[in-house]
């Protein structure tokens, strides 16, 4: 069931600015020792954050312009609060939010373009809900985007299966966020003890080594429970809310055929 | 002044130009300046509004940043300076870490070093937990461009629903002792949220249903061509970002072309916005209006930023501390000057409107009636 | 206005059929009640005309719907919203914003209004249905009518030429529902809006309406009240009173049946009341003793005494913010007294586990959908098995007697409201509680559920459990309860049997009584016994 149609246009567009993201979190590895962002390498992570919100609402209105329903609208807002409510219990831990779990079974049932969007907004949602809007948003908003974009791109499985699938998923899925989610600071803390820090001019290898190394001795701590609470939370209750969802989109008749009959 | 909402724009603007300017500096007193502008400006104008409360969530995690940052220096031992404070018991990683070190002595410069650095990044959390905390998000919603409707109403719908999650999450954990049940731990946690989700989907389709037969979604057919043009209007602009940053990823140190081609893919994304808001139809209630209280804001923000730029291009050695036991921060008469246009706001934005709160009320079953 | 011209639904091509060659119109400016069954097309029906059936739902649509010339077929619900508003059964789930002057502004937002023009109507609409008051309160703050009007108002402000909702005021209190009609019946003869309304009760919107439309199995009968209630099965009491006195033409309001009533009196007045038995020397379940309950310095409860029977139906009445609702709550230890004490069987119910708190006491709340954690009827039956200590199986076959008809696979949610309800009841009976309290069990009920439940209620409490219900509904006090409890300002202001204590009361009177007072008949069955006569 694909809620959110992404038509070709659409799919380009998500292409390109995850191209784009996908620069704005690597370019510490790629840009040379005298490239312009190099240098100005505290000023970077902000110019950043000020293209991606830019291209990603060109994006979203790109893909609503497509074929954003009333019924689509309001899932994803219900969906949006959801996970608006389920942040707040996991700041006090340190991220260890169960709010993954809810975007990657959404993505699963309702459909990629569906998770791009709610990635991305429920993040935007949240932010604006408790008072965390900053830097940082963006580039959430774009990796949780990313995670819900993937976990409806997955193969097709059903039952026992289809929950091993997406524990898989959630487990690669939750420590990859975390670990890119360090990239976008990484270059502009400096001061930083030299064996984890961005050294620029040094060539990628030994920045990704120190990149590694920071990551495993500071977010690894966050990112492994997080993984293992979604895994956990999947298997528990991943089958219902799969179930749950389903039963919503069916509802929702998204794809319901309409039709005039004339009298004869 | 009679009291209302100043443009939630102008406190954005302020705010984010207190954190650009706190990114160029790491003397601890320039950066204690701007928090405690942010500090005076939140105490004078915050709202009596949920999110009002923000702001000391704000001064928390930059106190939070701030220990984690020393902490860090502290665990991985010193490279700088010679005033060794203590020492911790050292401790290597094996080889295919590359011989990551551990421990070691501990000097004050480190500390230093760690503390300016730590205090700068949470000068920006707190100048920007400012704006979260000034600012009506839903009033910010109004502002939204017309092209980003949909994505404005699905934020409000989700903010409308989350008080209404919490009471049904109250109301289903009392129903569930009433069944003799427990919500206590994961599972408990589980089997609460299901029924809060189940509701929650429900509710939307009866949401949509509604707002479909209240006009949600009207707009302009849009002729073909029209369409084509629109669509190869987003992914130009999205082809001449991905080329800019790209290139600026391989430009030498003057990135102007790379600069002006990102720009211009952000202009033309710009362009389509425009054009797809002008086939929605749609109007704003009561749009927020920007006047005198709000130029006397912004301006406020951009002065502060500003001055911290020309500081910056004149290569001022104010802004720099470098984490030495002789470097004593100074306080250039600039900074002052600074300090006090960014304080303006406190007099020079209109009070909030005083907020219903009779929300707070205890919960009780006929209220919701 | 709205004319439907051969128009057969199906939701899916080989489902049943829900419309049926239906052929009416409706005129322009007139208040039309749409009757039927649960299960009858109503829902269907009413989506119909602004064409949510079948643009929103999908579905097989032959003929043709239009209001006012434009057809649904080719306006969407959307293009139609200028024409027609769409008021939904629950309000608060059709609200998208959360301030009152934003809901009512955002239909015209979304038609692009000019915002001068916006501001003019909104100011209107604020005064047409009294919420001036209320402009800048959040919305889940306001109580149920509050919450009903401002639904109205905010498709109000579209200036629809036509009004449709889906019962309005089956979730409310009487004075809230007298408020939200009020202000409909205004909107008729002021301003000339077209209105149909579904709702479940009769005995409410009857005296208001022009006509009525009567859908049974998909086709539908339409006529001026009193020639349709000649022979329809869903009556208000007033007109099975009048069909069974033979007045022709048969009375609608109470006015209408007073003034034809003296015959019947005079005939009655040999005759009188058979009383609902009540069990006398019965054990005592609970007793509650000065039980006082505040919330923070506001208090709710000021020294309740009430004792409670085996066999006893107790009533408790009183309108909103009385404390029908905190007693309840305080009877299953969900909320705590700050004096007196209440043992139920000997044991305060807040000392008692969450497990063994359901052997002693049971509450069904008045969303019993709050109740269900399951994704079937099934599953949720065999959870219940375990909660309530029971051997497997004892649940569902509870569930078989009361409402053979439901399927073991449906999503519970998916249930309608009476079945509902009595899947709520099996939860929480199977573990046979001694003391069964039922918050507002009849909204949204029509009355061959309402006449169901009423059998079930009866039959547990002849097998020896108290029954404690809370509710507004008059009638099935009238027919069901043994005893009447009113409270007000958090005391008990009255205590007696059923019989006394409502006739006594222009509130609480049931319609039967109004028409025959100072009599004291309640129900039309007595009647009917009195005189020996079948129930028409």
């Amino acid at each position: 069931m694909r809620a959110i149609p992404l038509g070709k246009p659409s799919a380009i567009a998500i292409a390109a600015i995850s191209l784009i993201g996908i620069f704005s979190f690597l370019w510490p590895f790629v840009a040379p020792a005298d490239s312009f962002l190099v240098v100005n390498s505290t000023e970077t992570p902000l110019l950043f954050a000020l293209i991606i919100p830019l291209l990603l609402v060109t994006v979203i209105s790109q893909i609503s312009d497509g074929g954003l329903d009333a019924k689509a609208i309001a899932l994803l807002g219900a969906l949006a609060a959801v996970i608006a409510v389920l942040r707040p219990l996991g700041a006090g831990l340190g991220g260890i939010e169960p709010i993954w779990v809810i975007l990657i079974l959404a993505g699963r049932a309702l459909g990629p373009g569906f998770g791009f969007l709610l990635g991305s907004i429920s993040l935007l949602a949240s932010a604006m809900f408790t008072g965390g809007v900053g830097p940082w948003l963006p580039f959430q908003m774009l990796a949780a985007a990313w995670v819900g974009l993937g976990a409806g791109l997955l193969p097709k499985a059903s039952g026992k299966r289809e929950l091993m699938v997406l524990s898989t998923y959630a487990a690669i899925a939750c420590i990859a966020f975390g670990f890119i989610m360090n990239l976008w600071f990484w270059p502009f803390s400096t001061n930083l003890p030299e064996q984890i820090a961005f050294s620029p001019g040094a060539n990628a290898g030994e920045n990704l080594l120190a990149w590694i190394r920071f990551s495993l001795t500071t977010s690894l701590g966050f990112d492994l429970p997080r993984a293992a609470l979604t895994v956990i939370l999947i298997a528990l209750i991943g089958s219902p809310v799969l179930q749950l969802l389903r039963r919503a989109s069916r509802k929702a008749a998204f794809d319901a055929p309409t039709e005039f009959i004339e009298v004869h | 002044m009679t009291p209302r909402w100043l443009h939630p724009g102008a406190w954005w603007l302020w705010s984010l130009c207190l954190a650009a300017a706190a990114s160029q500096t790491t003397n601890p007193l320039l950066l204690s300046l701007l928090i405690c502008a942010a500090v005076i400006v939140v105490a004078a104008r915050k709202p009596d509004a949920p999110w009002g409360k923000s702001f000391e969530f704000f001064l928390f995690l930059g106190a939070m940043i701030i220990t984690i940052r020393v902490l860090f220096q502290i665990v991985f031992g010193a490279s700088l300076g010679t005033t060794v404070l203590f020492e911790l018991p050292g401790l290597s990683f094996p080889e295919w870490m590359s011989g990551l070190q551990l421990g070691g002595s501990v000097t004050l410069e480190a500390l230093l070093g760690a503390f300016y650095d730590g205090l700068r990044l949470a000068t920006i959390a707190i100048v920007i937990g400012a704006a979260n905390s000034l600012a009506s998000p839903t009033r910010l919603l109004k502002a939204v461009p017309t092209a980003l409707y949909e994505l404005g109403v699905s934020i409000v719908v989700a903010l409308t629903f989350v008080p209404q999650l919490t009471t049904d999450a109250g109301r289903i954990r009392e129903m569930r002792r009433l069944r003799g049940r427990s919500s206590q731990g994961i599972k408990g946690f589980a089997s609460l949220g299901l029924p809060v989700l189940a509701g929650a989907l429900d509710r939307s389709i009866i949401l949509a249903e509604s707002m479909d037969s209240r006009g949600y979604g009207r707009h302009q057919k849009e002729t073909t061509w029209g369409r084509r043009l629109s669509i190869s209007l987003v992914l130009a602009s999205l082809s001449l970002a991905l080329i800019g940053v790209y290139s600026l990823l391989t430009a030498g140190t003057s990135a102007v072309v790379a600069l002006l081609i990102v720009f211009a893919g952000l202009l033309l994304g710009g362009v389509t916005m425009w054009r797809a808001g002008r086939t929605r139809v749609r109007t704003v209630y009561r749009p927020d209006i920007w006047t005198l209280p709000e130029w006397l804001v912004s301006i406020a923000g951009v002065a502060v930023l500003g001055i911290f730029l020309t500081a910056r291009i004149s290569s001022d050695q104010a802004l720099i501390l470098r984490p030495e036991l002789s470097a004593w921060p100074s306080l250039p008469l600039w900074g002052l000057l600074a300090f006090g246009i960014a304080c303006t706001p406190a007099i020079s934005a209109p009070h909030p409107p005083a907020f219903d709160i009779d929300t707070n009320e205890p919960f009780s079953s006929e209220a919701f009636r | 206005m709205i004319c439907f011209e051969q128009v057969t639904f199906r939701y899916s091509e080989d489902g049943p059929t829900v419309l049926r060659d239906l052929n009416l119109e409706i005129p322009a400016g007139e208040l039309v009640l749409l009757l039927g069954a649960t299960g009858s097309g109503k829902t269907t029906f009413l989506r119909a005309i602004n064409g949510l059936v079948p643009h929103f739902t999908g579905g097989h649509l032959t003929g043709n719907i239009s209001v006012n010339g434009r057809s649904t077929r080719v306006n969407h619900p959307r293009e139609l919203a200028d024409l027609v508003g769409f008021v939904p059964q629950d309000p608060v789930s059709g609200f998208v914003t959360d301030l009152v002057e934003d809901e009512l502004a955002y239909s015209m937002e979304c038609l692009g209004i000019d915002p001068p023009v916006m501001r003019r109507r909104v100011e209107e609409i604020l005064d047409l249905l009294g919420l001036t008051e209320l402009r800048n309160r959040p919305l889940h703050t306001l109580s149920g009518g509050q919450q009903q009007r401002v639904a109205i108002g905010s498709v109000l402000t579209a200036q629809p030429e036509v009004l449709v909702l889906d019962e309005p005021t089956s979730a409310l209190d009487p004075g809230a529902a007298e408020e939200v009609l009020a202000a409909l019946h205004r909107l008729v003869h002021d301003l000339g809006v077209t209105v149909v309304l579904a709702e479940h009760r009769l005995e409410r919107v009857m005296q208001y309406c022009d006509s009525i439309l009567l859908l049974e199995n998909g086709s539908v009968q339409s006529g001026s009240p009193s020639e349709l209630m000649q022979t329809s099965s869903i009556a208000p009491p007033v007109i099975h009173l009048g069909r069974l006195a033979g007045w022709d033409p048969l009375p609608i309001s109470i006015r209408d049946a007073r003034r034809v009533a003296p015959p019947l009196r005079a005939l009655l007045a040999n005759h009188s009341p058979r009383i609902q038995a009540v069990p006398t020397h019965s054990p005592r379940i609970a007793e509650i003793r000065k039980v006082q309950c505040a919330f923070g310095k506001k208090i709710v409860l000021r020294g309740v005494d009430l004792d409670l029977d085996a066999g006893e139906i107790t009533a408790l009445m009183g309108r909103n913010g009385a404390g029908k609702s905190t007693l309840l709550r305080t009877l299953v230890g969900l909320k705590d007294q700050t004096k007196g004490t209440i043992h139920i069987n000997g044991v305060d119910p807040h000392t008692l586990s969450a497990k063994d708190l359901l052997r002693h006491v049971g509450f069904v709340p008045q969303e019993p959908h709050d109740l269900f954690e399951s994704l079937s009827v099934a599953a949720e039956c065999k959870s219940s098995d375990t909660d309530a200590g029971c051997p497997p199986g004892t649940t569902r076959a509870l569930l078989a007697l009361m409402a053979p008809d439901v399927q073991d696979g449906t999503h519970p949610r998916d249930l309608s409201e009476g079945q509902q309800m009595l899947l709520a009841l099996c939860l929480i009976v199977a573990a046979k509680p001694p003391l069964l309290l039922l918050d507002e069990p009849t909204r949204g009920l029509d009355y061959p559920t309402k006449k169901k439940l009423g059998e079930v209620l009866r039959g547990l409490a002849t097998s020896g459990h108290s029954i404690l219900l809370a509710t507004h509904d008059v009638e099935l006090v009238a027919e069901l309860a043994t005893r009447v409890v009113i409270m007000g300002d958090g005391e008990i202001v009255a205590n007696g049997p059923t019989q006394s204590v409502v006739t006594g009361s222009p509130m609480f009177a049931p319609q039967v009584s109004k028409v025959l007072a100072p009599d004291h008949w309640i129900t039309v069955e007595q009647i009917a016994q009195a005189l020996n006569r079948e129930l028409a």
